[in-house]
């Protein structure tokens, strides 16, 4: 190979030793020649070999193995070959027994592959057993998969139901929470005021026991003096004595009429009035009203009353303000309320007034007080927007007659057993029964109900519209107005139900003539009269011959009605605006009493 | 630019077809096969040839062998000589491939360097390459290197791998402008006829006049019997890398070009064929 490039190269040099000194061009010959050499050098020596020397290598890999395979039979044969031909026979027979063992390995071999094949069909038949299975495994997934996405759907809505649920109840559970507080907070709140109303109540207890105390000591006091009025005491039953006599007379000449005259006006100097008194008394005989009228009241009536002139006693009634004040029919006994929420019994005795009993149940100041005829329940409003019934022996309220929405501003006794009429100032009049305690029928007016009074089938209004009004009491209709200088502050009716005396704001009382319904008026005046409030109560006496109010000034004035002139005035005793006078029927007392808590008994003597 | 890559890489690429046989006198158990392999120029013997030991290992007992040498028509191989110079000084007039006699017994101690593993072959390796850049550069280069790079230096050769090689190589190649070339030439010329291993002695790339030396040129100053005679008649072939460069290439060129790895530019002077 060599032989070959060297004559090239040689040819080559002999047009080049003298380049050197030619020039640059030379430079590229040099380096092309190397190039060139070395390309050709690639060829004959690197390329034309690569192939070959790689298949021999191969080749010589795989004899190798194949001589590998072959050595462990041959190798002992190729060592004995040298010997003879026995030897070789040997081999021979050696090779033909190995050939019937590699014939016989080869069926075995055969049967090995049908074996194969067999177990390779049941692998197949396997396989697709087991792609089928996978087949429904993966449908079967699948619908699993679906089942699940539901469930977690289904899932997703109950627990965003869940959250509002938890939700809802935490909001409740806070409720209740604050609920709770409250409620034991008014829980709190109430025993509290149950405490303090306990302890007022036990206050009040103590009090009382203590004012009874104080009076049964100075009671006690007064019968230890009792023996130096022994002389004058005597008397009073002398003049007792003689009024039973006159009682069988009177019997007589009234055709059996029962009347109890317990009153001295027999032994009255005024035969002037005892013989207008008998006409009187003969009048009224003539009406049947008046009959129903005497059985339902076994109090007797007096036949004049006297006119009272000077003080008998005055007495801090009261703790507060006295707004009310009322005899009972036996004129025995004395009511007064006030707005310290009692209302206390005086017994009237002795030209004096001695504290009986104390009624507690008002939770707030009383308005107006009134008597049964039968004398033993005594009626009363006040401005806890109830009425209230006592039995005179019993200082707890029998009964509390509640549905005014506004303070009870009058109650009476109406003139059928078992009713009484309330007026408010809720503009209602109410008529309550009280076998049942409820109220029965409301009559609704247009106007403030300052008092009330009954007469037969019939109930008296007076209002703050400067209007009475008359009220049939079975159907509960208005049947009549009549009308009032001012607001009307205060009404009373005549024993014999035939005059109604009005008190009104414009400080003037007016008499009305109910018998004919001619609406008969006189008016009463006075010079410093003065209508203290909007529940100055003014009476007329028990004989009708008199008119009596308490003026703002603290003075009683006392008008007569024949004459329509002032009788007398009693001033001094009061210092405070007057709020109610009470006429025994008697005739024979008049008690004053006024807002600074004084009540005052007048009589003639 | 281009051609000088590509001198450089079939210069790395440069192959020789050789087959391997056992020597006549070995004890073996059957028959040994020749092994046939395309050496590589710029390696080793000893580093290419762990195929041949093994495959003729296969035919041989084990107490049999002993360390493994070459020979070419009774010839002892150097294996610290690239195969390239073995090929060129030995039988570059021969038909290919190379035929080469493995021996494992009777190693020649006289002749040949043993070598037991490859990292003899690795400090041989290195120790020319310092030496050559001590030449080159006053061993400037070289001992700037680190561990790694000469370790990557090798691995390029022992793998085969141009470009690993020759990324670390190119800074040996290195010299500046003004000097024009390397201080001293790196290299060795081989003569068959001569009792001396090679010749090396210092010759610069430039000349005193500032031109270039050729390899004619240093030749003329190492053997003039090399060189044609006055009578164009060509007595010796001037072999570098299996190519005879024309006498007026440059001799940086050619050290920077046809080197061998080891750094060194190995002449190889051999008789003319006669035919």
């Amino acid at each position: 190979m060599a032989a070959v490039t060297n004559p090239a190269g040689v040819t080559e040099r002999s047009g080049r030793v003298s380049a050197p000194r030619g020039g640059g061009r030379s430079m590229e010959t040099w380096k092309r020649e190397i190039v060139r050499q070395l390309n050709h050098r690639d060829r004959n020596q690197h390329v034309m070999y690569q192939d070959l020397i790689r298949f021999y290598t191969q080749l010589l890999e795989k004899t190798s193995l194949a001589k590998g395979i072959l050595s462990c039979s041959k190798r002992r044969p190729s060592s004995d070959s040298s010997s003879s031909l026995s030897s070789l026979l040997h081999q021979n027979n050696q090779l033909k027994k190995t050939t019937g063992e590699l014939a016989y390995q080869v069926v075995e071999l055969q049967q090995q592959i049908k074996i194969k094949e067999c177990v390779l069909e049941e692998q197949h038949a396997r396989l697709s057993e087991g792609e089928r299975q996978w087949t429904g495994a993966f449908d079967a997934r699948q619908e699993l998969q679906e089942r699940v996405e539901q469930v977690r759907g289904q899932n997703e809505a109950l627990k965003a139901e869940y959250d509002a649920l938890l939700e809802r109840q935490s909001q409740a559970e806070t409720k209740l929470r604050e609920e709770k507080v409250r409620g034991g907070r008014l829980l709190e709140d109430m025993i509290h005021r149950k405490q303090h109303a306990a302890a007022s109540m036990n206050n009040r207890n103590e009090r009382r026991s203590r004012a009874r105390e104080a009076h049964l000591q100075r009671e006690l006091q007064t019968a230890a003096k009792s023996k130096v009025t022994i002389d004058s005491c005597s008397s009073t039953p002398t003049t007792r004595s003689t009024s039973p006599k006159i009682e069988k007379q009177n019997e007589s000449n009234e055709r059996g009429h029962a009347r109890l005259f317990r009153s001295a006006s027999a032994t009255s100097p005024k035969i002037l009035s005892s013989i207008r008194e008998l006409f009187h008394r003969k009048r009224r005989g003539h009406s049947v009203c008046s009959l129903v009228e005497d059985l339902n009241s076994p109090a007797a009536l007096c036949l004049s009353a006297r006119v009272p002139a000077r003080a008998r006693q005055v007495l801090e009634a009261h703790e507060q303000g006295i707004n009310a004040v009322r005899f009972s029919s036996s004129s025995d006994l004395l009511a007064t309320g006030g707005t310290d929420r009692v209302i206390k019994l005086w017994e009237v005795r002795a030209g004096g007034l001695t504290h009986r009993v104390t009624l507690d149940g008002s939770t707030e100041g009383i308005t107006c007080i009134d008597f049964d005829p039968g004398g033993s329940r005594i009626l009363a409003s006040s401005y806890d927007k109830s009425a209230l019934l006592w039995r005179l022996d019993d200082s707890v309220p029998k009964l509390t007659l509640t549905g005014h929405s506004r303070k009870v501003t009058a109650a009476r006794f109406s003139t059928l057993p078992h009713q009484v009429v309330t007026g408010s100032a809720d503009r209602t009049i109410r008529l309550w029964d009280l076998h049942r305690a409820a109220c029965v029928q409301v009559a609704d007016v247009a106007s403030f109900c300052s008092d009330l009074v009954c007469s037969e089938n019939c109930i008296i209004s007076g209002h703050y519209d400067c209007k009475i009004r008359v009220w049939d009491s079975r159907t509960v209709s208005c049947v009549q107005e009549l009308p009032a200088q001012g607001k009307v502050t205060s009404l009373d009716i005549s024993s014999d139900h035939r005059q109604l005396l009005s008190c009104c704001r414009d400080d003037c009382l007016q008499l009305v003539e109910l018998r004919w319904q001619s609406n008969d008026r006189m008016c009463f005046r006075a010079d410093g009269f003065k209508c203290g409030s909007d529940s100055t109560k003014a009476v007329i006496s028990p004989d009708g011959c008199f008119l009596a109010a308490g003026s703002a000034d603290g003075v009683v004035y006392i008008w007569n009605v024949s004459t329509g002139n002032l009788e007398t005035c009693l001033p001094d005793k009061h210092s405070s605006s007057i709020s109610a006078v009470a006429w025994s029927l008697s005739g024979e007392y008049v008690v004053s009493v006024d807002k600074s808590r004084l009540a005052v008994l007048w009589s003639d003597i | 630019m281009a051609d000088d890559k590509d001198v450089l890489r079939d210069v790395w690429f440069g192959r020789i077809p050789t087959c391997f046989t056992l020597n006549q006198d070995e004890v073996t158990e059957r028959e040994a096969e020749p092994y046939y392999l395309l050496l590589p120029r710029v390696s080793y013997l000893t580093l290419v040839t762990d195929k041949v030991k093994k495959h003729f290992h296969k035919v041989m007992r084990a107490e049999d062998v002993e360390e493994m040498w070459f020979e070419y028509e009774g010839t002892p191989l150097k294996w610290h000589y690239p195969i390239g110079v073995l090929f060129d000084l030995h039988a570059s007039n021969t038909v290919l491939p190379w035929s080469i006699i493995v021996h494992f017994k009777n190693f020649p101690d006289r002749d040949l360097l043993h070598c037991p593993s490859n990292s003899v072959i690795e400090a041989h390796f290195m120790s020319s390459i310092k030496e050559a850049d001590a030449l080159k550069h006053k061993s400037q280069v070289v001992n700037d290197m680190q561990k790694k790079d000469h370790k990557q230096l090798w691995m390029g050769l022992q793998n085969d791998k141009f470009d690993q090689f020759w990324a670390m190589n190119r800074k040996l190649m290195e010299y500046s402008t003004e000097d024009g070339g390397f201080r001293y030439i790196p290299f060795r010329i081989y003569q068959t006829t001569s009792d001396r291993p090679f010749i090396q002695k210092l010759f610069r790339p430039v000349s005193a006049d500032g031109s270039m030396h050729t390899l004619g040129d240093l030749l003329k100053e190492m053997d003039p019997t090399a060189l044609p005679n006055e009578g164009g008649q060509k007595r010796y072939q001037v072999v570098i890398h299996g190519i005879e460069p024309l006498l007026e290439t440059p001799l940086q060129w050619l050290s920077e070009h046809l080197s061998h790895p080891d750094n060194f530019l190995h002449i190889c002077i051999i008789p003319t064929p006669t035919d």
